[in-house]
């Protein structure tokens, strides 16, 4: 044997196709070359538990799956997009570039749909308990994911720099520049200086395209590793069933199977969006123009916007105080809520966990209509 | 206008209506396609050695459709006549006056069928499986009787080739342009989701063995029709008429909905839709076992979706009528849009629910709006009147309102200059800005033209303007 070739393990082999065919041939010789057979052998032994509740383990490859259509459509635009001509480069593709309009409208709808799914993604992991020991991990680096897909919301809004987008923009930064401590900082390095202006886009823009699909995808390879090296979680109620009542599917690919009409319905939902209601582009941003009537900002920050609103005057450092204070708490609650099976406390949690879920929606809501 | 106005706030009339119906669709589609999937099961369990258990899931089968085509089918249908009365009284009354009968004969095939569904439901332990099978046939005879008579009449609202309002030649109009190339469509799709519908019963079974099997006869009624529907949806399109084609085809002017028309979008997304049918049954087919709840669901959603597109870009097409070149989407006669006196007098003379307004008020306007615009806008929600007119003018908007009709999808404005003024001031008002219709009228404006926006009067010089295919995303 050559040097640096390995040898192609016995159970790899009962399971390769023969030899003397052409699939069996390129097996060994890649198994010969990559000993990653106990990789494969993980992946072909992956199971998913099967319960009632079975079904919100699929937010978080659907989240993937936006994800995946995001950094698509994103090289896409990327290609005719031009900070130093926002609005300029941004008609072009919605005028004159062969599909640009769609693949834009795809990358507005499947990010708001990726926020929306990892949104039910975290509350689902949450009600099912599933950042107890020892998930502690995945639960952090999924709130910070989920902060990382807002931000890049965030980013990737102004960008377009029409009339929506800067005063959109120019109400968030000014919000950020209250807050305390950080605050002022934090404002003028994202601006540049002392307002919006196209210096804001630079920043903006490589925020958008290079910082932070690097750092999501850092997070989203530890999430994942994390997932494969301890398995599924089994909320309460599956845990406790005895070994011989337990069912699981296997990963590949039966529970695979199951979730590919769910990503072909995703798909032809953001198809659907897109075709009916294209993403608009507004006049090219005034800086000295009037805001238009009625801005708001993306409803995934709608529930912290309208919330700031009850915190008038002085108290809006409260109210801003209470928006560090919910991740924070979040973040806490796997080293707070450890008992298994759930105890008084876990009640608690499940409790704070429904008002907090039911305050999101109600203050969405009235966010939207007011 | 005689008839009052059914204000339905940010959502809008045309919502309800829509959300209503696109619901209705796909359960009356199963409805139909589930009598003839019946059938064919009955028949193909004889051949099962384990027959009896395939009737056994049949009856399984038959609660689900009992329950959603009697409950949400007949919900939604009232729901969507109901709806579409509020929203369009004319258009409705126009129809019952002329296919009262084709109504009559489809309300006796809705109650039969309900009746031999009941027969066929509580004959399972009774009955032979072949009288089981007859019973089956003949409700989706009869089902499918009702979609014949329907077609017509829905076909009628945009296609109605000969008929006009003055020969009401009631063939004409039921056996329209559009009625074979619609029923064929509907006759395909209804399989296809009967197909659907199988699946999603199907994912219930425990027994992986016998869910495989049932999962493959569902699997052949599912693939035919999301092949075929895209390309019949062509033949449907040659029917159309010309100002329709326009509209469909004609793409979206201005940098708000880019440059592909509502033609290339509607095949986009019936290409995708037709695709994700075809490749998610597939998947099944290769894996009938793992097939579950959610699958089975999410392939119901992208029939779903598809059958939202159709409607969508379908209704896109019919502006600025609701019946095609008879009746105008803001309840005017086009028979009485040719008479300038008519068209162009006083508009409150004419309209018979207002409440009696004094003229040249905000109130009126309010009312010109409620009257002529509420029927597809919203003041500031669905379709948002606030939006559209977010670039007006005080001087601006009477002209548009002349000339909104030469863009082909907004129908003629019915009133005189002071409806006009009063229309605008109101939609002025909704943004906070203050004026006085009457300061609005022609010979004020004639001193003060300095702040119009559109100096060619062609009603495309300001962005966000509803023009030729645009719809935007408020």
């Amino acid at each position: 044997m050559a040097d640096h070739m390995h040898t192609v393990p016995e159970e790899a082999l009962k399971e390769l196709p023969p030899a003397h065919k052409a699939l069996g041939k390129l097996g060994r010789a890649l198994l010969a070359r990559f000993p990653v057979w106990p990789i494969v052998d993980f992946l072909r032994n992956k199971k998913v538990p099967e319960h009632r509740h079975a079904a919100w383990y699929m937010m978080g490859g659907l989240a993937l799956f936006f994800f995946a259509i995001q950094v698509f459509t994103g090289i896409l635009l990327m290609v005719y997009y031009r900070p130093a001509e926002p609005w300029q480069s941004v008609q072009r593709i919605v005028m004159e570039v062969p599909y640009g309009n769609l693949m834009r409208s795809i990358h507005h709808w499947s990010a708001n749909l990726m926020i929306l799914t990892l949104f039910l993604h975290m509350f689902s992991a949450y009600f099912m308990k599933a950042y107890r020991a020892p998930r502690e991990g995945t639960w952090l680096v999924g709130l910070a994911l989920l902060g990382l897909c807002m931000a890049f919301g965030f980013s990737g809004y102004l960008l377009p720099w029409d009339d929506l987008s800067f005063f959109a923009t120019n109400v968030g930064l000014t919000e950020m520049e209250k807050a305390p401590g950080l605050g002022p900082w934090l404002a003028s390095l994202l601006r540049g200086g002392p307002a919006v202006t196209t210096d804001t886009i630079g920043r903006f823009y490589v925020l958008h395209v290079v910082v932070l699909p690097l750092a999501v995808l850092g997070l989203i390879g530890m999430h994942l590793l994390f997932v494969q090296i301890q398995g599924m979680s089994e909320p309460d109620s599956f845990a406790a069933l005895p070994a011989c009542q337990k069912k699981h599917k296997k990963f590949f690919f039966d529970y695979f199977a199951s979730e590919i009409p769910v990503w072909l319905a995703a798909f032809a939902l953001l198809v659907a969006l897109s075709a009916i209601w294209p993403r608009a582009l507004e006049a090219e941003a005034d800086p000295f123009g009037a805001a238009p009537l009625g801005i708001k900002p993306e409803w995934y920050f709608l529930a912290q916007y309208q919330a700031l609103k009850l915190f008038p005057g002085k108290l809006e450092y409260a109210g801003m105080a209470l928006m560090g204070i919910v991740p924070l708490l979040c973040a806490l609650v796997p080293f707070f809520d450890r008992a298994v099976p759930s105890d008084r406390r876990g009640t608690w949690i499940e409790r704070a966990g429904v008002a907090l879920l039911v305050g999101f929606v109600v203050l969405t809501v009235w966010g939207w209509i007011s | 206008m005689n008839y009052p106005i059914w204000d339905v706030g940010g959502l809008g009339a045309g919502l309800v209506v829509a959300i209503i119906a696109i619901i209705h669709v796909l359960i009356s589609h199963v409805a139909v396609g589930g009598g003839a999937f019946l059938v064919v099961a009955e028949i193909w369990s004889r051949r099962q050695p384990d027959g009896q258990r395939v009737r056994d899931w049949l009856h399984t089968f038959a609660t689900f459709f009992l329950v959603y085509t009697t409950v949400l089918g007949a919900t939604t249908g009232v729901g969507i006549w109901f709806s579409v009365q509020l929203a369009s009284a004319e258009a409705i009354s126009l129809l019952i006056h002329q296919f009262v009968f084709a109504w009559a004969i489809e309300w006796v095939f809705f109650l039969s069928e309900l009746t031999v569904l009941y027969l066929y439901y509580y004959g399972f332990k009774r009955n032979t499986p072949r009288m089981q099978t007859f019973l089956a046939g003949a409700y989706f005879v009869i089902a499918w009787g009702s979609l014949v008579v329907i077609n017509g009449i829905l076909t009628f609202m945009l296609t109605p080739g000969a008929w006009t309002i003055e020969n009401k030649d009631i063939a004409a109009g039921f056996f329209n342009p559009g009625y074979f190339p619609a029923l064929l469509i509907r006759t395909v799709t209804m399989f296809l989701l009967a197909g659907l519908a199988g699946f999603l019963v199907a994912s219930r079974i425990r027994d992986e063995e016998f869910k495989g099997r049932i999962i493959q006869f569902c699997v052949k009624w599912v693939i035919p029709g999301a092949i075929l529907v895209p390309g019949l949806g062509y033949w449907y399109f040659t029917t159309l008429p010309a100002s329709t084609v326009t509209i469909l085809a004609g793409g979206t002017v201005g940098v708000v909905g880019g440059t592909l028309s509502a033609l290339t979008r509607m095949a986009i997304l019936a290409g995708v839709a037709g695709t994700s049918l075809v490749l998610g049954t597939l998947v099944f087919a290769a894996y009938p076992k793992t097939v579950n709840t959610i699958a089975a669901i999410s392939m119901l959603l992208v029939a779903q979706l598809g059958i939202m597109g159709a409607e969508f870009f379908r209704e896109m097409g019919r502006k600025p009528y609701v019946i095609h070149g008879v009746l105008y989407s803001n309840g005017l006669w086009v028979k009485d849009a040719k008479d300038p006196a008519r068209l162009n007098g006083p508009y409150l003379e004419k309209a018979k629910w207002h409440g009696g307004v004094a003229s040249g008020t905000l109130a009126h306007g309010e009312q010109v709006f409620r009257l002529q615009c509420a029927s597809c806008h919203t003041r500031d929600g669905y379709r948002s009147v606030v939006y559209r007119t977010r670039n007006w003018t005080a001087g601006f908007g009477s002209r548009w309102l002349g000339t909104m009709h030469d863009m082909g999808v907004m129908p003629p404005f019915q009133g005189d200059a002071l409806d006009k003024a009063a229309l605008v001031a109101y939609v002025l008002s909704l943004r906070g800005e203050t004026v006085d219709p009457r300061d609005l009228l022609p010979d004020r404006q004639a001193t003060a033209q300095g702040d119009d926006l559109d100096p060619d009067g062609s009603g495309q010089a300001l962005p966000g303007l509803e023009v030729a295919g645009a719809e935007v995303g408020r």
